[in-house]
């Protein structure tokens, strides 16, 4: 027996493999396969396996060894699929290991103090606390937007709960998951590289801060008040949280802590996923709240109680979940491997 | 475990759980750069079919959830339309899938889903400042053509070639089967010699006449004064005809026109195979085929 005649009697079972391989790939043609077709699969997958590994002996010609190089190649991506989510071990997760690795996280607290210190010194300087920077906010901000902000909030919120109008709560909404959700990402992202993630950070502390600081010297301070009472608990700690997930990829490849660079990266990589799902769907409820609550005419003390409800969950949840308890925190099932 | 050892150019070597390893082809930015413009074409041409509907139903005072519907859907597709599509199709997107991308991990496995929507948020910050300009410069940086999101990730994109096989490459010429007459029957060509022939005959095709006898030159030489023929012999027939006999011989013996040489083709024994005699062969995993 010689190459041509292996060749030969092995072509029927490679062109097997490909052909499956084409069926495997969509899912419609993979579901109608059967048991029996997916087992022989393996088998035609193990025979092409050993038939690389014996190329070198059969002295197979080159092209061939490469034909059998990508056939193996995409049976391996056939065999060896992607794993998708399982609900048990994300609830363990999230409620479990994450708010306890969170309370003790130090780049949750870095990013914590930035925000919010940066937000206070803005809204301090631009109050009416006897500022001695009496133009700080103005300076900051500008005319233009200043103006902008007091004639969005010179008429009272009278829309009644979820009313359509001018400005249906629904695009508001969505108007909002988009633009904030937005900005939050992109400070994860941004996180990456550092600077950039404390520059975002920081940015929307002062930013904020100083509207805030601005709004109270203002007659509009009711009206403004009312609007984001209910929505900023959520949406403000959303931004910490984006801030802290980036910051922790940004300083994963400076302090490695004996690993190398990427490998270090990654493990941080691993860590923050859970994070951003969980600032996406705070981003999400203060986009609901905002669009549909806020805006309306609902009683201040029903935003008010929404607000104290929303402190009451962050706080269980971070403070509470959190708290360290010895529970030994496993290595993530979330891992690759 | 799989896990990647060597790598040659931009090929990379996988080791399977089987334990045989074998190759793929790492995607470079601009081998990418077709699939991520078919995959923003998509998304452009979804959100503007969506907000033909979205103007359509306005006319019937549904303008407000259509709107709402459009933005919602905009943040999706902007942030998550290549995770969700990389968790779900295991490692390809729309465009990928078109350009035979996939993705998968360092060391040749499947991506998760936390993996595929990571390194795709992480999109931001390759496309930092503009233009990917700093995923190209991290792709320039590491030999796996990773830019940053796939660096965390701890992923990278691979060719899927679809080849087909050509098979061992036929010689008829007559010339070349006469010549094969001529060589000594005792002489043994090992696996290394042997895999030089195959990769000189497939190639030989595309040479011209003059580049083949350049080419073969190096190696036909020394073998001409080992086999002892006279000088001027064809440097590419020579080699041709030790590839007729290695590959060729024993399949078609009644091709070979006997020459008035004691030694025809068709008396030669066995072609050596190296290591691999016919129990060998034969050894190989039997495939038992239900239907």
């Amino acid at each position: 027996m010689n190459v041509t005649q292996l060749l030969e009697a092995r072509r029927k079972n490679w062109h097997e493999l490909d052909e499956m391989c084409a069926k495997m790939e969509s899912r419609r043609q993979r579901r109608r396969l059967g048991a029996k077709r997916i087992v022989q699969f393996g088998a035609l997958y193990r025979a092409a396996c050993a038939d690389l590994a014996l190329a070198d002996a059969y002295e197979l010609p080159p092209n061939t060894v490469h034909y059998l190089h990508q056939l193996v190649g995409r049976a391996h991506n056939q065999i060896y699929r992607s794993r998708t989510f399982r609900v048990s071990t994300w609830f363990h997760e999230a409620f479990m290991v994450l708010p306890q690795k969170l309370f003790l996280d130090r780049c949750m607290w870095l990013s914590f103090s930035i925000f919010w210190g940066t937000f206070l010194i803005a809204m301090f300087l631009s109050g009416h606390w006897a500022s001695p920077f009496p133009d700080f906010a103005e300076a900051l901000l500008g005319e233009g937007m200043l103006n902008q902000m007091k004639e969005m909030y010179a008429e009272p919120v009278t829309r009644s709960v979820g009313e359509g109008g001018g400005d249906g709560g629904g695009v508001a909404m969505a108007n909002y998951v988009h633009h904030n959700a937005g900005i939050g990402l992109n400070c994860f992202a941004g996180g990456l590289l550092v600077l950039p993630g404390i520059f975002i950070l920081a940015f929307n502390g002062t930013m904020l801060g100083a509207v805030f600081g601005y709004m109270s010297r203002q007659e509009e301070w009711d009206n403004f008040s009312r609007f984001v009472t209910a929505h900023g608990a959520f949406e403000l700690s959303a931004v910490v949280l984006s801030g802290a997930a980036g910051l922790k990829l940004g300083f994963s490849w400076i302090s490695t802590k004996g690993l190398s660079r990427s490998a270090s990266l990654r493990n941080a990589g691993k860590e923050v996923v859970p994070i951003m799902c969980i600032f996406v769907v705070m981003f999400v409820a203060a986009a609901m709240i905002e669009g549909f609550l806020s805006p309306s005419a609902a009683p201040y003390w029903s935003k008010k109680m929404v607000a104290i409800g929303s402190c009451a969950v962050l706080m269980f949840y971070f403070a509470v979940l959190g708290f360290p308890k010895g529970i030994v925190v496993k290595e993530s099932p979330l891992a690759t491997r | 475990m799989a896990q990647s050892t060597d790598q040659l150019d931009t090929h990379i070597q996988i080791v399977t759980p089987e334990n045989i390893a074998f190759r793929y082809q790492v995607a470079g930015p601009f081998r990418r750069l077709p699939a991520y413009a078919i995959d923003l074409a998509l998304r452009v041409a979804f959100s503007t079919a969506v907000i033909l509907v979205v103007v359509w139903i306005s006319d019937y005072g549904l303008g407000d959830i259509g709107e709402a519907v459009w933005l919602l859907l905009f943040f999706l597709l902007s942030w998550f339309y290549g995770g969700v599509f990389e968790a779900m199709w295991n490692g390809q997107t729309p465009g990928k899938r078109w350009t035979r991308l996939r993705v998968l991990t360092f060391d040749g496995q499947p991506i998760n889903a936390s993996q595929a929507v990571l390194r795709n948020v992480l999109r931001a910050v390759d496309a930092f400042p503009a233009l990917y300009v700093l995923g190209l410069i991290t792709t320039a940086m590491n030999d796996r053509y990773q830019r940053l999101g796939d660096l965390v990730c701890g992923t990278m994109v691979v060719v899927e070639e679809r080849k087909s096989l050509f098979g061992v490459t036929r010689i008829n010429e007559p010339e070349v089967i006469r010549l094969a007459g001529y060589l000594p029957a005792n002489y043994q060509i090992d696996r290394e010699l042997s895999r030089a022939l195959s990769a000189y005959v497939e190639r030989r095709k595309t040479f011209s006449p003059g580049r083949r006898a350049d080419v073969a030159r190096h190696l036909s030489e020394p073998l001409r004064v080992r086999l002892s023929l006279p000088q001027g012999t064809d440097p590419d027939l020579l080699l041709c005809a030790l590839y007729w006999r290695t590959y060729l011989a024993e399949v078609d013996p009644a091709a070979a026109p006997g020459p008035s040489s004691p030694q025809a083709p068709a008396a030669i024994p066995p072609v050596s195979m190296g290591v691999a005699n016919d129990d060998e062969i034969r050894l190989a995993p039997p495939i038992h085929l239900r239907r």
